[in-house]
């Protein structure tokens, strides 16, 4: 049986949808059966970001109103044959889907997948309430500003509510020279803040903007992002993998890993 | 008093009750008086027509449907058999013979179309402006895009393989003519002139060539 | 420049003030409860006292409310409830 992963955040633009690319990608290249939901109805993003966009023929509201059989919406990524997408509708707004449908697409997807992975959309109305429906785990992605991380902590909070209690934390764009002059909070910052297990901290890396131009994810590339995002599907599929040393000069980021080790 | 002609209306059809006593001519001036006199309730439409109550040979009926057209309004399609599944046929008959019609014939469309929107047209269309990357159009004949075309195109939607799709740029995300998709390539080559090109159906693939004399000539409407 | 204006505020940085804006912020919006979780608490609340008490129930009334406890400490959430008891009552019923 598959697990149903929703990758969401509160405020829009803190990196949903790259993280939701690259983790499921990258769970993909370590051999696993993935299905990416872009859950944002429309305003679909992950085909572009995904560089699947011209495949599209039909999409998440054509499944769930039975106009289509689910493996007919199902694109097959082009670089690992065990990645698919399944696209948002452009043309129709989040009324379309209600949660309760959401958990049955999850649900029968479970069957066939070893990991869903959901891109929810940002705000905390119907469509954070369809991603979230069929959910068995979340990460959180923050950037290390005050307003991502106050719309973080709200977004956990509505996780709890719902009953989802793995929740884990990614803290995306941390840039280690200004959290080294003082003029960023830490990952540690973030963490204390808002109490929940951290499970990757992600650099702010301009090699990110190359790869969505391409619309290639860059998990598993010798950049630091690349190297960050692989790390934190290590740690989905269970593995106890050390924090990434950020800064090369010196260990400073080093301790992470013997505090948040399981 | 049992009525001699009964007209009974479907939704795209008409039901024509004849009384099995009366003989042809008699029901001919019957039904003349009737429609006359329902001329205006009926008004002006494509229907298609089936015969009841009395059985009749093809003359006898296509001289019916010629003495309905010329006392009313109405244009008979079709003449249909009885059939469990009337209404379907009459709609898909109605439906064929509108598609044809609308196949040459077309609409204009001023404007960009952007992302999410859609442009559904039953006819032709001939758009001026650009239909960008993610959004739609959609018709039943062919389409000409007076301006860029970089999202999604489709072309005789209703299984037209002869529909055809021209822009003065042609880079589109995906075209589909009738049931077949093309899409763009993955790998995209900048070419730097912007050519007037045209996408069509041809032993089952969409291509996409310049287009020139030869390419016009092939061109069925 | 950055370096300037660190220096003469002192030893805390911005990355200090956003952690403690974001403490103060992030304690209020949690303590900030749905409607219908205050409808329940209320309930329950009525509930517990009406054991010990005769309560006036509609005139019953709770909100959550920033409030000094001294002047050292800064301002704190905290639940205000205002529970009037209805007049002869006997206080203190035997359970």
């Amino acid at each position: 049986m598959g697990e149903v992963i929703v990758i969401t955040s509160g405020k829009g633009g803190v990196g949903k949808t790259t993280t939701t690319a690259n983790v499921g990608t990258g769970l993909a290249m370590l051999g696993k059966k993935v299905v990416l939901i872009d859950t944002d109805i429309g305003l679909r993003n992950l085909d572009v970001v995904m560089g699947l966009e011209n495949r599209i023929v039909y999409n998440l509201v054509d499944v769930v109103e039975n106009n289509c059989r689910i493996k007919q919406a199902l694109i097959k990524d082009k670089r690992y044959p065990n990645l698919y997408l399944l696209p948002s509708a452009q043309t129709k707004d989040k009324t379309a889907v209600s949660p309760e449908q959401m958990k049955k697409l999850a649900d029968e997807l479970r069957e066939e997948f070893d990991y869903i992975l959901m891109d929810c959309p940002a705000g905390i109305e119907q469509g954070f309430k369809n991603a979230i429906a069929g959910a068995d785990r979340a990460l959180v992605v923050t950037t290390p500003e005050v307003s991502a991380v106050r719309d973080a902590d709200r977004i956990i909070g509505l996780l709890e509510a719902n009953e989802i209690t793995q929740t884990h934390l990614v803290v995306n764009r941390l840039r280690m020279e200004m959290v080294k002059e003082g003029n960023m909070m830490s990952s540690d910052d973030v963490v204390e803040i808002l109490a929940i297990d951290l499970i990757g901290v992600v650099p702010d890396d301009e090699q990110i903007v190359i790869s969505t131009n391409n619309g290639e994810p860059l998990v598993g590339s010798e950049s630091k992002a690349g190297k960050a995002y692989m790390n934190i599907c290590h740690r989905i599929l269970g593995e106890d993998v050390p924090y990434l040393d950020l800064e090369e000069t010196n260990g400073f980021f080093k301790k992470f890993a013997s505090i948040f080790k399981k | 008093m049992k009525e001699k002609v009964v007209i009974k209306g479907t939704k795209s059809g008409i039901i024509l009750v004849l009384s099995p006593e009366e003989s042809f001519e008699t029901l001919k001036m019957a039904v003349a008086e009737k429609f006359e006199k329902s001329a205006d309730f009926l008004g002006e439409a494509q229907k298609a027509i089936q015969f009841q109550g009395k059985q009749l040979t093809d003359e006898q009926k296509m001289e019916l449907v010629t003495v309905i057209q010329s006392h009313c309004r109405l244009s008979i399609v079709c003449i249909m058999e009885n059939d469990d599944k009337l209404e379907k046929s009459f709609q898909e008959t109605i439906a064929k013979q509108q598609s044809m019609a609308n196949q040459n014939s077309g609409q204009f469309f001023k404007g960009n179309l952007r992302s999410g929107q859609v442009l559904d047209v039953e006819t032709s269309i001939i758009i001026i402006g650009d239909v960008k990357a993610g959004a739609k159009v959609i018709s039943r004949g062919n389409v000409i895009i007076l301006g860029s075309l970089k999202g999604n195109v489709y072309a005789g939607a209703d299984g037209n393989y002869n529909a055809f799709v021209v822009a003065l740029d042609m880079d589109p995300m995906q075209i589909r003519i009738a049931d077949t998709i093309a899409r763009s390539p993955d790998k995209p080559k900048r070419s730097k002139t912007k050519e007037t090109k045209i996408a069509f159906f041809e032993n089952g693939n969409i291509y996409i060539e310049p287009l020139d004399r030869d390419v016009i000539n092939d061109i069925r409407l | 420049m950055s370096f300037l204006s660190n220096f003469f505020k002192g030893s805390e940085n911005s990355s200090d003030i956003a952690k403690n804006r974001l403490k103060v912020a992030i304690t209020s919006d949690r303590a900030v409860c749905s409607p219908e979780i205050m409808e329940q608490m209320k309930n329950d609340i009525i509930e517990v006292i009406s054991k010990y008490l005769d309560i006036d129930t509609d005139g019953l009334d709770i909100k959550v409310t920033k409030t000094e406890l001294d002047e050292s400490s800064g301002t704190i959430n905290a639940l205000l409830a205002n529970i009037p008891i209805k007049e002869g009552s006997r206080n203190f019923r035997k359970r």
